[in-house]
Parts: structure tokens; sequence; C-alpha cells
């Protein structure tokens, strides 16, 4: 330390003094927020411009010599100082005296290190300011927001000039960089808004992400949603604020311990208000990164791709594709425009790797749009396009209560769709679709956990739990069940008191209202009630006692309850943290559910085999089947609204179909196929063999009655399907190649990484057949593919139980040798093994 | 000093806690842990799927206590710990040379 320091009033103890005005300012409390940190900046910025021209004042002339000036980079160069924020500055000079250079710099950074602050400095040229900004990006970022403190104003003008210039020119290649940069900071420190001990710099969503943002639109490529990101940043940086104040440390964890203090300060309420808050504006921030990053990919895709010659195969479906997304115009005139558009779902629509409404699309009349995209978006592992999103939320009408059985299925099938669903769901919530659908939620949202356990906010937990019971949905009879009962578990913790109780009355209430039947939503209302009870029995309770055991079978009641409940606990738990689940853990709960589930056997449910006597039409159809020898059809569209089922529960999913065939081979591949190739989905399906009485001879009519729906558009006729069904029996119908065909024509999207299907044969199911049960991903020609391989394994489907769940089948076939009996124990599982193969090719 | 470590059944740590307590003891260490002793690996039938269970859930209860207290303490925990059926765990104690409380710096029977 020399002499002259003593001059320039650093050390000043008086009211003159830089630290004394410092500590005034941020100890009195007169000002805070952005005067606050504008203050501090000026007042930074008036100190070391004393600094930089007293030095000055000692050379000859006694004028700041040309060619030297101290920049502000980075958070100080936007005029924005939190209390323990680092001084980032930059000596920029023309590469004259470097003598004189150095000694100016030791003269600007001693004063500052003595006072104990953060100092991130640097000596350079223009020039090397520019060249390492272009090897940097770190340091790009903190010279865009450069600004001059002392010196020569014309050289630091000339620097800032330069680096927008470079940064505008480089834009497209270095955007890619600063994404991946934010995404790699993203895996490393998680999302802000769902953390309970957030990093409110660096995690997604933080103040990082908010000066990417700047960034972004000083490339002038594209710009960020505006709404709320001003109001968002400054949330954060005044909370930033207060933990610095609070802790005394340049920190930006708000750790747990810290959390009470800081709200404090801040004025609110208690921890989980200050949260609340800071989640609100991670939730800004991030949502409008994810537009913005998407909005970047697309201009740089537009600037990189050439027009390219199509193929020819293309050309060809090129036609039908934009008919089905409603693009008659484009369709029309040969498919010149850039955007190109495939038909994901009703109304539905891929563009340029979003899913956006297509132009036939009527939010205002379709009350189930919002789900149907958010299904189809999350199936296809795509987000949901911006625009899309506003228009759903501004124009789509309420859904009626119970909801119709569409809108309960895209539900089920949106949360089934894996890691996807996070991100459509984030979507749908950030323009308030969610609450809108099921207001129970709001009071979860942005739920703070005071736990040690959890790492995620209440409604994040819920997400990641039918996240995770997406991968367990082969393990259950009902995985709509599973994945509803994932998301509500914790719906109670917006409530005082225990949460499972409150969550069961709130869950029976969201279950009726979503459409499921009372028995149903029984069932929900009792897994969300006993979410806890096989972990906490299971670590807590001796499982050799036959009164614990006998405690949850009598709580869970039923073995497809059971199972549910084991795969509800392992999600819940799974979707918790780390410290939630261990292989021992799991092995507790297993061995309890063994137990239970041995109580449990006594009571075998009803098998679905037992039918019910057909009807009137039903006989009337397999008559003229046998009279006519050949496929007789009844296509039943959905009963009037007026006549809706008495007992207020809504009318199943798409409309009714019946077919009498006189029993052949080949009857399930052939009606399966034939469904595939008209583009109707199966949602149910149960076939069987109907003797018909008074007929001697083997006149046994197969009698199919399914639940179809249109993928898109209206149903075909009836007659032309029959007509089909006749050639598809006949074999002058070529279905797999028909399929095969479209399939090649127009591939389908596969997004979403369904858990492997999953065939067995149910022990001990029926005495007359062997049950073949089939749990796999539901996809066109699925039941065409069974029935095929089925065929092929030679042997008789005496029923069959098909049900579509979201977007997961659950089948039953009972199939019996040619001689009509059950299968040997080796010959079923090498049908089960067959059937595994078909599905998995 | 002596480390007094318990591997018993994962549904009696409540008891065993509370029965610590009850004795003055202000801290143990938890973990869960999976053996098996000399009732070695059964049989079980799951699903249908014979399985063989050869390493069962225990937790490891770790208290450090004065010499003079560890014969007592062991007592508890063996009491608190029996169901009588097999399977229960076993209960040992090792001598300690040292123990320091890390915050304080205190040695001996002082950091326990």
């Amino acid at each position: 330390m020399t002499g002259t320091d003593v001059r320039d009033g650093t050390q000043d103890p008086g009211p003159g003094g830089y630290a004394a005005a410092r500590l005034r300012l941020l100890t009195e409390g007169a000002r805070s927020g952005p005067p606050r940190r504008a203050a501090l900046a000026e007042l930074t910025d008036d100190w070391l411009a004393g600094l930089f021209d007293a030095v000055a004042a000692e050379t000859a002339d006694g004028r700041p010599a040309p060619g030297v000036s101290l920049v502000a980079v980075g958070g100080y160069g936007r005029g924005e100082l939190s209390p323990r924020s680092d001084l980032d500055l930059l000596l920029l000079h023309d590469g004259g005296d470097l003598g004189a250079v150095a000694a100016l710099a030791d003269r600007l950074w001693y004063p500052v290190w003595d006072l104990g602050l953060a100092l991130d400095h640097s000596v350079r040229t223009p020039a090397e300011a520019r060249k390492t900004a272009g090897d940097d990006l770190k340091v790009q970022l903190g010279l865009l927001d450069a600004r001059h403190l002392a010196g020569d104003a014309a050289l630091t003008a000339g620097l800032r000039t330069a680096v927008l210039a470079d940064w505008r020119n480089q834009a497209v290649r270095r955007l890619p960089e600063l994404q991946e940069l934010s995404a790699e900071r993203a895996a490393r420190q998680g999302e802000l808004r769902y953390l309970l001990e957030p990093d409110l710099k660096e995690a997604r969503g933080g103040l990082r992400d908010a000066t990417a943002l700047r960034a972004v639109a000083a490339s002038w490529l594209a710009d960020a949603p505006r709404e709320g990101l001003a109001d968002a940043r400054r949330r954060l940086l005044d909370a930033r604020d207060a933990l610095h104040l609070t802790t005394g440390r340049a920190t930006d964890r708000l750790a747990l311990q810290e959390q009470d203090q800081v709200a404090a300060a801040l004025d609110l309420l208690d921890a989980d208000a200050l949260l609340r808050q800071v989640y609100e504006a991670a939730r800004v921030i991030s949502y409008a990164s994810d537009v913005t990053w998407r909005e970047v990919g697309r201009v740089i895709r537009s600037r990189a791709v050439r027009p390219r010659l199509r193929e020819k195969a293309r050309e060809r479906s090129d036609f039908l594709r934009r008919a089905v997304a409603g693009d008659w115009r484009g369709a029309l005139d040969g498919g010149k425009p850039a955007a190109e558009r495939s038909p994901l779902a009703e109304g539905v629509v891929e563009q340029d790797g979003e899913v956006v409404l297509a132009r036939t699309a009527r939010p205002e009349r379709d009350p189930v749009l919002p789900l149907r995209a958010a299904a189809a978006a999350a199936q296809a592992g795509l987000p949901l396009s911006l625009y899309a999103v506003r228009r759903l939320a501004a124009t789509a009408r309420p859904l009626p209560t119970p909801w119709p059985a569409e809108a309960r299925e895209q539900l089920v099938t949106l949360l089934g769709s894996g890691r996807p669903t996070v991100d459509v769901w984030e979507a749908l919530e950030a323009e308030g679709v969610i609450t809108r659908l099921l207001p129970d939620w709001e009071r979860v949202r942005c739920r703070p956990q005071r736990n040690a356990v959890h790492v995620w906010t209440v409604d994040r937990h819920l997400i990641e739990t039918a996240v995770r019971a997406s991968e367990l949905t082969r393990r259950v009879g009902r995985p709509d069940l599973l994945l509803v009962a994932a998301l509500l578990h914790d719906i109670g913790k917006g409530w005082p008191g225990d949460h499972s109780v409150t969550g069961e009355t709130i869950a029976r209430d969201v279950a009726g209202r979503i459409g499921f039947d009372r028995a149903d939503a029984a069932v929900l209302a009792g897994l969300v009630r006993h979410h806890l009870l096989l972990v906490e029995t299971a670590t807590r309770r001796d499982l050799d006692d036959p009164a614990t055991v006998r405690a949850v079978a009598e709580a869970v009641g039923t073995q497809s309850t059971l199972e549910l409940l084991h795969a509800l606990t392992e999600a819940d738990a799974l979707a918790t943290g780390p410290a939630a689940w261990s292989s021992w853990r799991g092995s507790l709960v297993a061995e309890l559910v063994r137990r239970v589930s041995a109580v449990l056997a006594g009571d075998v449910p009803d098998g679905p085999e037992a039918a019910a006597a057909p009807t009137a039409e039903h006989e009337r159809l397999a008559v003229e089947a046998w009279r006519t020898g050949g496929p007789v059809l009844a296509l039943r569209p959905q009963p009037g609204e007026a006549l809706g089922d008495p007992s207020g529960e809504p009318e199943p999913l798409g409309v009714e179909l019946l077919i009498a065939v006189p029993d052949q081979p080949g009857v399930l591949p052939s009606v399966a196929g034939l469904l595939a190739v008209h583009r109707l989905t199966v949602r149910t399906a149960e076939l069987r063999s109907l003797e018909l009485p008074g007929v001697v001879d083997d006149g046994a009519v197969l009698l199919l009655n399914w639940r179809v729906a249109a993928e898109y558009g209206s149903l075909p006729q009836a007659a032309r399907l029959r007509a089909d069904l006749g050639r598809a029996l006949d074999g002058s119908l070529d279905i797999a190649g028909r399929l095969a065909e479209r399939d090649a024509a127009y591939p389908r999207r596969r997004g979403v990484v369904a858990p492997p299907p999953r065939v067995r044969v149910a022990p001990a199911a029926s005495r007359h057949a062997t049950v073949i049960e089939v749990r796999a991903q539901d996809a066109p020609g699925l039941l065409f593919r069974l029935g095929r391989a089925l065929e092929d394994a030679k042997v008789r489907v005496r029923s069959a139980h098909v049900s579509t769940l979201g977007a997961n089948a659950v089948d039953a076939f009972y199939v019996t040798g040619p001689a009509g009996d059950p299968l040997p124990g080796e010959e079923a599982a090498s049908v089960a093994r067959r059937l595994e193969e078909a599905l998995q090719a | 000093m002596k480390l007094i470590t318990a591997v018993v059944k994962p549904h009696r740590l409540d008891e065993i806690k509370e029965a610590l307590q009850a004795f003055g003891v202000h801290g143990l260490t938890v973990t869960e842990a999976s053996g098996y002793g000399r009732q070695r690996g059964h049989t079980e039938v799951y699903r249908g799927a014979e399985y063989t269970v050869d390493l069962v859930p225990k937790i490891r209860i770790e208290v450090l206590a004065e010499d003079d207290d560890a014969e007592q303490l062991i007592e508890v925990v063996v009491k608190a710990a029996r169901t009588g059926k097999i399977g229960d765990g076993k209960v040992w104690s090792l001598p300690v040379d040292t123990a320091v409380r890390v915050r304080t710096g205190e040695r001996g029977p002082d950091a326990l």
C-alpha cells in the first residue's frame, strides 16, 4: 500500500467515504429493491471514477490519458448491484503504454480488494476483448452489458458497437452454444420453481436464464414473451438482495434455515409466501426461455435449410397429409408453403416440431380440445406451441360436469405419456388451463413442502408421480386409475389436517367430476386415503403378525386395489426424492404386499367370462349371419344427450359396433385390421361365441361387440364396412398390405418411450380356457397383430375382452386348443411368448 | 467407551429409540441394512414365481456409550428388540479408543 491511497478517500471512515456510504445504504433500509441496486451501482460508479481520475490527475497534463477506459460489465454493467455482488470490471486500453496501464490497474484493483469486495477483473485491448469473447461465451455475455465508467468514452463505445455487431453476426453459431450451456446448467442445478432449496441464480428459471434471454434479444434473432418478465426478474433480485443481507455472504442458494429471515426482510408473511413468489417468478422466466429457445431453433433452421427436392413418395402422401390436417389450401396448391403440418389427433397437428391447432379446429365448440391437444403433444414427445395454448386458454369452453368420456381418456393419456408430460402440463399450467380443468389444483400449485425427504413442490411431485406411475402401468389391470391416483394422491396437502384424509374427499369429488363411475371413484378415493399405508406398515409394523396383514387387507379390500396401491406407493416414493425409496424399502413393501395378497386370494373377483345373456338384437344379428353365411353388422351412434344414462354416469367414448360372423378362422384379425384400415380406434371389444338354439350342425356364430371411435373426422358408412369385411374374410382384401402401405406413406411419430408390453398367462383364472393377459401401449393395428399372432399359434379364441384406457391397452383372451380344452402349461407359455414377440416387432 | 451395534427387525426401531431415550441416550445412528443370520435364506412364492430371499431387510443401530453404561444399554436394546421369533437380530459391543465432537473439539466421554 502506498501513501497515495490515502488521498482517494477509500479508507476514510467519515461520511464521505465509499465504504461508509455503502454501509449506510445497505443497513438503513430507507431504500430497497431496484432503487437500492441502482443507488449502490451509482455510488460504486462514482467511487471507481474518482479512483481512475485521481490517477490521471498525477500525469503530466492532469488529464486522463487517451486510450484507456474503465468499463463495467455483467451485472454491474446493467447497473444492478446486490449487496454481495461481484464487481465485474474491464480496464480497456489501446495497447499504448503497457507499464502505465499496469500501474493504473494496481491503483484501481487494490482499493477494491482492500474493502473486501469480490472483484472480477481483466485488462484488455478491444481486439483482445473481442477475441476472448469469441472463445468464451461467458465473457461475451458479460460484454453485451458493457457500460462506460471513466476514461476514454470513445474507446468504450467502439468496443460496445463491435461486440454487439459480432454477437449479431455470429448469432446462428453462438446461440445454440448458449442454449447448450443453459441446458447443462439446468441439468446440474435443477428447476428453480420446484426445488425446496433453490439456487436463485443458477437453477433453471433463475437469474442466469433471465440474462440469457437478454442476450437472445440482443442478437435480434428472436425475442422472449415479455409479459411479467421484468417483474419476475425483479422479484428474484429482491430475494437475492435479502439473502445476501441476511447471510452476509455472496450466496444464491435459498437454504431452508434462511428462508424465514429472508421472508421477514421482504415483508412477506412467511417462508411459504416467499417460496411461492420465487416459484411464480421462476415459472415466468423458464417458460419464456422455453418459448424463446424454440423460436431461436426455428429461425436458425429456416435460415439453414435450403428448399430441397422432395422424395416422390413423400409428395404423393402430401396431399392426404394436408387434407387430413385441414389444410385444404395447402393441399390443393401442391404443398409449396414451407410449414409442413401433419395430423396428430382431431383438430391437432404438428408443425415445425411443435404441436399447434389445425386450421379446422374450433376450441370454442370443442371443450375437449385442450386435453386432446395436450395428450397428443405429450404422446408425440413434442412441445405445445405457445400460441395454441393461449388460444385454448382464451377460447375453449369449460367442460361439462361430469366430463365426457373422451376428456377423461385424454387426461389419462396425457398423464401416461412419461417424461414429456411434465413440459406439456407446465405449458397448460402457465396459461391457467389446468386450474380451470381441475380447480383443486390451485391449492397445491407452487406449494413448498417442509420436509427433508421431498425435493419437489407439491404440484411437481404429483406430476412426477404420474410420470413414475406411467412406467408401472403394465403391472396393474387399471392403468387409468393408477395414473389419476398418482395425480391426486397429495391433493389434500393444500388443506389443513391429515392430507390423506382431506385428499380422500377431494379425490372422490374430482373423480366424479372427471367422469369416473361411482365404483372407480371409490377406488380412487381409497388409493388416496391409503397411499402411505403400505410403506408405513412395511417399515414400522411386524409383518409376521397376522393382525398387521389383516388390517391392511381390510383397508385395501381387493386384489386389484392392492396391485394399484403397490404401484402407487412405488411411484410416489420414487417421485419424492432419492432418500424415499431403496431396494431395502422396496423389499419390505413387496413382502407386505405378498402377505396381504395371500389373505385376499380367497376373494376371487367375478371372472369376466360370466357374460350377460345375448340381447334380442344380438340374436337377430346372429341368426341373420348364420342364414346369409356372411358377416352382419350394425353401427349404433351414441344416443342423444337427452337420453343419457339415468344413473348420471357419462356415456362411454365412441360408438357401438356389433358384428356377427359365422365362426371361421381369422375373424378377430380381419375385423381388427379392417377397423385399423378405416382409422377407427378400438376402445373396448368383446368377442364371444354364440350357439344358436334350434340349429343342429356346428352353427356357432361369433358375436363381436365393439366400441370404436374415429381417429379423425366422421365414421365410415356401415354398408362400406360390411362389404370390406366380407372381402377381408374371403381373402380378397389384403389388410396386412394395406396397413403396411399406410404406415410407410405416413409414418407415425413415436415420441413416447412406452414401457415394454407384457403378456402373461393368468394363473387359475378359468377352468374352461387358458387366459392370456396382454398389457401394452395402444397403437393402430395392435389388435390386428395380436389376432394374427393368436391365429398363427393355432389356438381358438373363445372370448376376448379388450379395453383401452388412455394410451394403454389391457386385454384378456380366453383361448383353447383345437379340441376346446385349456392349453397345457408349456404351450400356454409359448403362446404368450409369441404374442409378446408379435407386439415387440 | 464402547460402540454398541444392534442389527434388528425394522419395525422395532420406534420401541428401541424410545427405550434408549428413556435410558438417557442422546444420539444414535440408524442405517438401513440387509443380511441374514442363522435362519439363512428361505424360499417364497410371489405372484406365481418362486424366488429365494437370501437377504432380509434389517436396521442397524449404533450407539456410543461409556464403559459403565454399556452392559445395561445392551440389555435395554435387547429387551426392546425382542419379539421371540426367528430373525430378531443381534447386539454387540466394541471398545472405542476415542471420540471427538466435531463442533467443539471435546474428546472422550465429554463428546458423547
